[in-house]
């Protein structure tokens, strides 16, 4: 980042620009196509290209439409219903898998037996590396209302008296995505807070322990005030995206049964933009959501900057 | 990890001597910990080796109550399995090197002090981070490529990401700026810079950013659930996603009818879950190691 405006304005163009030039081009052409170009696509959103099948001959017609999309999503009859869905998941998510993991980080920090504590990681990390795909199967077979053990489980303690058919409910939706996510999530979202415990300096503990600090003052007074900016960022990085759900999640767990509960904003554009053509309205809904995103990303960094003094940007 | 605790204890006895009853609670909730993030994973190869009419009765939790590979055979007699697999092969090898080459050579370019544009360049790229035009515009993009139905949309795409390039740049910054200036002063131009002199220095980077490409490819399934129609260039994790919901069995003409008649959708989709995580589990002591690396990599950011 030393770069002397006064001194490059002078240099002749020479080989070394045109090689440097051609190497970021690669990433330019790459992102006017991907991303600029997509961003010129939102202009779909003000003109009516819906039902059609011919939607570049929609785009090159041009009939504005104005804010008419905004409209007609603020009064669709499953707009509540999809916010509701898409903010409640996250923010019970947030609650219950955000501090879960710094919990699990700041306990098995504490085991002394290191080729447990290396065990318990390798088998509580692998679920993280495995696709929805195979993980939502896995969680699938567990619930089954048939074969499943959970269904099993209940009714053998007398919870349930018969079995429940948990992925055709739409009460226990939310349910299942949480706890899958925890169960795949918790031990690699554990990875980050040791880092930060490990980057803590030895010489405080000594000190406190020569202080007389027990175990748990130990935690308390030392452990975990030094990750507390790690959790601050991470913690308003997380709200920052309140507004997208893990789409490969969800559409494993979403069928006809369950949709009351499990149709969230991002499932709802695929469904109506692919499933129903109906692109202006989808990107329409597209950008209200990135717009709030925004909106919320800008709001977390600047608490960031006030909290932490660092930015989450 | 804990760096206070520096005394060594002599045996294995004298270890556990020292173990106070806080110590065996939390062994104890860890082990019931690890039971739950394993027991899924256990239970359904359990079940991918149960006879598929017999899991279908219920009550096979811990050991298959009768033994039965006819769903490997089933599923690994299956086209769809082994054209997924290629499919995703082929995906993950061209598309984790084409996105390191692709930006590495990007964030190279974007680390020379003396680049020229870079004022622009840089709020061009950040830009594309915070904002986006969200899904139908960029399938539209995909459309007007022609790239939907077609195998190069896994790759395409997939060639460039500015987070990943940041990554390449803050490691690039620690390389000291004298090797470039000799290497300059030498005549080298900065392909020859960037590939044969610095490429060499990045191994840790690079291998961070290839595992986590790795896995995101053989893990996705929702590009082939959207920008794919033809069962043919279906990856592998969606075919095992069709199989979830299957009820029923289809017709394999190399197996004999009795078998077909035990074989569930269910026991099926168990067996394609355990192949298709297979390679993912083999590799996965290695993704362990470097990924916890990685994570501090990543969290310097540009």
């Amino acid at each position: 980042m030393v770069g002397n405006r006064s001194v490059c304005k002078k240099r002749k163009w020479s080989m070394r620009d045109t090689e440097l030039q051609i190497m970021v081009g690669f990433g330019v052409v790459f992102l006017i196509v991907f991303n600029y170009l997509a961003m010129f696509g939102l202009i779909l959103a003000f003109i009516d290209a819906d039902n059609t099948l011919n939607i570049w001959g929609a785009i090159s017609k041009f009939e504005w439409c104005g804010l008419k999309k905004f409209e007609a999503f603020l009064n669709d009859v499953n707009f509540w219903n999809i916010v509701l869905n898409t903010l409640g998941l996250n923010v019970l998510s947030l609650l219950v898998n955000f501090p879960l993991p710094i919990f699990f980080a700041v306990l098995i920090n504490e085991i002394r037996v290191k080729w447990f504590k290396t065990s318990i990681q390798f088998f509580t990390y692998l679920p993280h590396f495995l696709s929805w795909a195979a993980f939502g199967g896995l969680i699938l077979a567990l619930i089954n209302a048939d074969t499943g053990v959970i269904n099993a489980v209940l009714v053998e303690i007398g919870v349930i008296d018969k079995p429940i058919n948990f992925i055709g409910d739409p009460d226990y939706f939310w349910a299942i995505i949480i706890l899958s996510n925890l169960i795949k999530g918790i031990g690699w979202g554990s990875v980050i807070y040791l880092a930060a415990i490990a980057g803590i300096s030895g010489e405080l503990y000594e000190a406190a322990r020569i202080d007389g600090a027990n175990r748990w003052q130990l935690m308390r007074h030392i452990t975990l005030p030094s990750i507390a900016q790690t959790i601050t960022l991470f913690l308003l990085l997380n709200v920052s995206s309140l507004l997208n759900n893990g789409t490969e999640q969800i559409l494993i767990f979403q069928n006809a049964l369950n949709l009351k509960k499990s149709e969230v904003i991002d499932t709802y554009v695929l469904n109506y933009g692919l499933g129903w053509n109906r692109y202006s309205y989808a990107t329409a809904i597209g950008l209200f959501k990135s717009v709030i995103s925004v909106l919320l990303l800008v709001l977390s960094n600047a608490f960031s900057k006030k909290l932490t003094g660092r930015g989450i940007m | 990890m804990v760096k206070y605790r520096t005394k060594k204890h002599g045996s294995f006895v004298g270890k556990l001597q020292s173990l106070t009853v806080v110590d065996y609670i939390l062994i104890l909730f860890f082990l019931c910990f690890a039971f739950i993030t394993f027991f899924p994973i256990w239970y359904v190869v359990v079940g991918s080796f149960n006879l598929g009419k017999d899991y279908a009765a219920g009550g096979v939790y811990f050991l298959p109550r009768i033994w039965s590979l006819t769903n490997y055979r089933y599923v690994l007699s299956s086209s769809l399995i082994w054209q997924g697999f290629l499919v995703t092969i082929g995906r993950t090898v061209l598309a984790t090197t084409g996105h390191i080459v692709v930006t590495y050579m990007v964030a190279h370019a974007m680390s020379r002090p003396y680049l020229r544009f870079r004022k622009f360049y840089t709020p061009f790229m950040l830009f594309t981070m915070f904002f986006g035009g969200g899904f139908i515009p960029y399938y539209l993009v995909l459309n007007l490529l022609g790239l939907l139905n077609n195998f190069l949309v896994y790759i395409i795409p997939c060639l460039f990401s500015v987070y990943d390039m940041l990554v390449f740049t803050s490691f690039l910054r620690s390389i000291p700026e004298e090797l470039r200036e000799a290497a300059i002063i030498d005549g080298a131009g900065e392909f020859r810079i960037a590939f044969s002199l610095i490429l060499p220095l990045c191994k840790p980077v690079i291998a961070t950013v290839l595992l986590w490409q790795v896995v995101a490819h053989w893990n996705n399934y929702f590009d082939s659930m959207y920008y794919v129609t033809d069962s043919r260039l279906y990856s592998i994790q969606y075919v095992v996603k069709t199989l979830l919901g299957a009820t029923s069995v289809e017709g394999n003409t190399s197996m004999s009818p009795e078998d077909l008649e035990n074989l569930t959708g269910q026991t099926i989709s168990f067996a394609a879950i355990v192949v298709s995580v297979l390679p993912i589990t083999i590799i996965y002591p290695l993704l362990n190691k470097q990924f916890a690396k990685g994570f501090m990599l990543g969290s310097l950011k540009g």
